[in-house]
């Protein structure tokens, strides 16, 4: 069907050239100043034929770029001076991902990310610009890799509509921008500047010139200040809206499509073989108002960089709709997150001690250098004994045959579930105080999308907990 | 998991690892020595190379004397047919259940120390970890590694 050697959209062209300005962009800078004065002459020779070579080269790749499906095989050929081949079976296709950004759309093009296990970063495959039909035929095609696919495929026209899919609607998606991270950072900007404001200024300055043009100016200070807040703020809103609008969970026989964004459209395909736990993350911020987020670990390549190295599985969600969404969409991992086991009381002690040991020390070395600003260390002190005692309450454990579920917390709670099949190793450890109470830390280590391998932690279980789960790891019968 | 595992590495890896110990110290003695000279020569303050003497020696007995062989006490293992069992830490004393079916390679591996008095290290690779039993008998190691990657060769569902 595929079989004649192909080339990508002219397209392609363009991308590769503008990809190169960028990377030259600097040097192109730094020879517009050195030959600011005399030379510019020179310099717009040199830059003429810069382009020149850049225009050669782009079209020169893009003619000697080449791919077509043979054999059960994606075979793409390319280099200029250096003839390369790569052949890419059927097989060892993990996922297909089809991106569009702004000039895609304009011209109706995709560029077709061809992603195999244990690539790690990047993808093994990458065609640039061919036109969005193409692309999807050639998804198709290299789909069919699977035995009476064909039938499979013709079939899943019609059931399109059939299979269980999840939208976000706009409201939760302004929601999920205003409560993002960015959020986070303009609150402790903020708090700092109320708070300390006026502890840092001395009395009798404050006193006298409050009441005149400087203290007028701290207003303006103060208003620019929050504008560039706000800005701050609506900018993480326009983020969020933008890169995960449109967000759509579809679920096909044996793998998760994603779609979204605005402005670039990603589709991303989760094998359903490849995820190795699914993961509730409750962000400090939006735990109050009871939203989470869902995501997933899953192994081998087809993540993008720069997702906390998983896969959002839905951006936004009340707590109380994530079973809802499991059962629809994955329904083995639906667990009763709420009826965990905690952790023993005498470890307590453990979480309060470690959250704040560091800044005991802080507050105590404070205390001998500036005792006027002990208030300080003494808040943050207190703060992060009260994060402690809620990593203390938050931890816990539940096996239901033979899925685990784990719930820690470092600043957001994150609940993992995952399956005994998925644990890689298991580790408990203990150090001679933990031995004293009783208590023992175990590990469960996963695989992750970067082959690093993905360990969850849970401290201070006690030892009796820690064995169970040890037991009901271990491969040996009793 | 609540029993540790019964075998103990080679006797000799205490030795392996005070020459290791050993050859790091040399650096911090040599730093010393050199330290010394130059106090001597430039007429420094003597105090400071005495405490880093006193240091030294400290850090001397710790590192070589010490930890080597409190570090082989809890060193243990264990081979199952169905997982591995492995308790190492100084302070933190770490139990690893390793299940067969998990383990993409096994390795052995020897440097010079090692190899001076016929040991080998044996590392247990899954695709998410790497797990290493230091210093076992050459033999031993080998015949490790061969029965652990028989054992492994168990069909894999799927990562």
């Amino acid at each position: 069907m595929m079989s004649e050697k192909r080339r990508l959209h002219p397209a392609a062209i363009l991308f590769t050239i503008v990809k190169m300005f960028k990377e030259l962009i600097f040097t192109i800078g730094v020879g517009f100043f050195a030959f600011k004065e005399e030379g510019m002459a020179y310099f717009i020779i040199g830059g003429s034929a810069l382009v020149i070579i850049a225009l050669s080269f782009g079209i020169l790749s893009w003619y000697r770029y080449t791919y077509r499906v043979e054999d059960e095989e994606l075979r793409i050929e390319h280099g200029i001076i250096i003839r390369r081949k790569r052949y890419i079976s059927k097989n060892r296709i993990q996922s297909i991902d089809l991106t569009q950004n702004v000039v895609h759309r304009l011209f109706k093009l995709v560029k077709v990310n061809i992603e195999t296990a244990g690539s790690g970063m990047g993808s093994e495959a990458s065609l640039k610009a061919v036109k969005l039909k193409t692309g999807e035929a050639l998804r198709e095609e290299l789909k069919t890799a699977k035995k009476a696919a064909t039938i499979e495929s013709a079939d899943a026209e019609q059931m399109e509509q059939d299979f269980p899919s999840e939208t976000i609607t706009k409201r939760r998606l302004f929601v999920a921008g205003t409560t993002s991270g960015s959020i986070g950072i303009i609150f402790i900007i903020f708090s700092v500047v109320f708070s300390d404001l006026d502890q840092f200024i001395p009395d009798s300055y404050y006193e006298n010139t409050f009441n005149t043009i400087i203290g007028f100016s701290i207003i303006i200070i103060t208003i620019l200040v929050l504008a560039l807040l706000l800005l701050l703020w609506l900018l993480g809103i326009a983020g969020t809206m933008i890169k995960y609008g449109n967000f759509t969970i579809t679920k096909h026989p044996d793998e998760l499509l994603i779609t979204r964004g605005l402005l670039e459209k990603k589709q991303t395909t989760i094998p359903l073989r490849r995820i190795q736990a699914v993961g509730i993350n409750e962000s400090i911020i939006r735990q109050p108002f009871g939203y989470v987020t869902v995501y997933a670990e899953v192994a081998g390549g087809s993540i993008q960089k720069g997702e906390d190295f998983s896969t959002i599985l839905f951006p936004i969600m009340k707590r109380t709709e994530v079973d809802d969404f499991l059962t629809k969409l994955l329904p083995e991992y639906v667990s009763e997150r709420n009826k965990l086991k905690g952790l023993p009381a005498q470890a307590k002690t453990f979480y309060l001690v470690r959250s704040s040991m560091l800044l005991m020390l802080v507050a105590i070395a404070m205390l001998f250098l500036f005792p006027q600003f002990i208030w300080a260390p003494i808040i943050v002190l207190l703060l992060c004994m009260y994060i402690g005692l809620l990593r203390y309450k938050d931890a816990g454990f539940r096996i239901d045959g033979e899925r685990l579920t784990l719930r820690s917390r470092v600043i957001n709670r994150k609940t993992i579930i995952l399956f005994h099949k998925r644990i890689q190793s298991f580790e408990s450890k203990q150090y001679w105080l933990q031995k004293r109470a009783s208590v023992a830390t175990l590990k469960a280590s996963i695989v992750s999308s970067f082959g690093a391998g993905t360990h969850y932690k849970i401290k201070d279980l006690s030892v009796d907990d820690a064995m169970e789960i040890a037991d009901w790891y271990s491969f040996r019968d009793y | 998991m609540r029993q540790p595992p019964i075998h103990t590495i080679a006797d000799d890896a205490i030795k392996t690892w005070k020459i290791t110990a050993i050859l790091y110290m040399l650096i911090l003695w040599l730093s010393t020595a050199a330290g010394l000279v130059l106090s001597i020569i430039f007429d420094f303050p003597l105090w400071y190379v005495a405490i880093s003497i006193l240091l030294c020696g400290i850090l001397h007995y710790v590192f070589v004397n010490l930890l080597p062989k409190v570090r082989w006490k809890r060193w243990r293992y264990e081979i199952f047919e169905q997982e591995i069992y492995i308790q190492h830490g100084i302070l933190i004393i770490s139990r690893t259940l390793v299940p067969m079916i998990r383990v993409q390679h096994v390795d052995t591996k020897q440097g010079p120390i090692l190899k001076k008095y016929q040991l080998a290290s044996v590392t247990i690779s899954t695709a998410a970890t790497t797990h290493e039993i230091p210093a076992l008998l050459e033999e031993d190691a080998s015949s490790l590694r061969d029965r652990i990657s028989a054992l492994a060769r168990v069909d894999e569902d799927d990562v």
